[in-house]
């Protein structure tokens, strides 16, 4: 059969797969057919996260924040068809109240690393013809909620390099595109919801005409992402949202 | 050591448009018309500046005064 939603034969690298988005689309993938290679900087949750897989998965620990981390797990990977770049941290941090550090701590990981990550698959030529890059960025980068300055910027920041690894790797075929979700329920979001004052996520969620999102959602468009049927989309960014920004 | 009329001035000076002479330790914040969720935000950044304590939102939806969240700040801070 001829499924162009399969992952059958690709191996694809998942960040952020102890919790949440990251993990979902591992578990997600490895039931469309892919051998996935789960990372993360919580051995624990890895172990659990690849519990709950049935097909192939290798586990490789890491912290994406140092450079040298990043160089040992991307020794260790085969060639692969595909990677979902799925870590990130949430920040609300009135802009009163920025200063260098927060902006530095938050970059770091939302962006710095990512990137960083990308340049060692590319540079070490970990990335097969046809291959497909999927950054996890966020409708907040499209917004303006308040406090959300860094994590927004962060993600936008990310959104604009996934189109700039678009036309680079174009020639290699190797498609490179962002999913902006709007709030997905997720251990991230718990600890965002409970830290910030909001009134409640009651009155929140009313403003997603679909809700507010599973991680299984997004882990459906990163799949179809990875797989054949979007061979012909780069460069995209693909809102996700329940229907959040049609307010 | 912690001191209540400190917290007040800067309680007060997470508002623009609110004179900070209308603040007092038993004001009950919430009924300032400026108050919104950015200034509760800006309450909870505050605190961990300050303070280096961290206010969740449950802790300002508990609190009707300004004495309450400093009363909640002293008992995190230990």
């Amino acid at each position: 059969m001829n499924n162009i939603f399969s992952l059958q034969n690709k191996s694809i690298l998942i960040t952020g797969a102890s919790s949440g988005i990251g993990r979902q689309v591992a578990i997600t993938a490895s039931q469309m057919g892919a051998d996935v290679i789960i990372t993360g900087r919580d051995e624990q949750k890895l172990a659990a996260t690849k519990e709950l897989i049935a097909g192939d998965c290798t586990v490789i620990a890491a912290d994406l924040v140092n450079e040298r981390e990043i160089t040992h797990l991307v020794s260790q990977l085969p060639k692969l068809h595909g990677v979902v770049f799925c870590a990130g941290v949430i920040d609300y941090t009135p802009i009163k109240f920025l200063n260098a550090q927060k902006i530095a701590d938050i970059f770091s990981i939302n962006f710095n690393s990512q990137v960083l990550l990308t340049q060692q698959l590319l540079k070490n030529k970990k990335i097969e013809k046809a291959g497909s890059l999927v950054y996890v960025s966020s409708v907040s980068s499209k917004l303006g909620v308040a406090a959300t300055s860094l994590y927004a910027a962060s993600k936008a920041a990310l959104t604009a390099f996934a189109k700039v690894t678009a036309t680079e790797c174009a020639g290699q075929r190797i498609r490179s595109n962002s999913i902006c979700p709007g709030i997905v329920l997720t251990p991230m979001t718990d600890k965002a919801m409970e830290a910030s004052a909001d009134e409640g996520m009651e009155k929140a969620a009313s403003e997603y005409p679909l809700g507010y999102g599973l991680p299984e959602d997004v882990a459906g468009l990163a799949v179809y992402l990875l797989s054949d049927a979007s061979r012909w989309m780069t460069g995209s960014e693909i809102v996700i949202d329940g229907g959040l920004t049609l307010k | 050591m912690m001191n209540i009329e400190k917290f007040v001035g800067e309680f007060a000076a997470q508002f623009e448009d609110t004179p900070p002479e209308s603040f007092k330790a038993d004001t009950i914040f919430r009924d300032t018309e400026e108050w919104d969720s950015l200034v509760a935000l800006s309450v909870i950044a505050l605190a961990d500046e300050e303070y280096g304590v961290k206010l969740t939102g449950d802790d300002i939806r508990s609190a009707a005064t300004i004495n309450d969240i400093f009363e909640i700040i002293k008992a995190k801070k230990g």
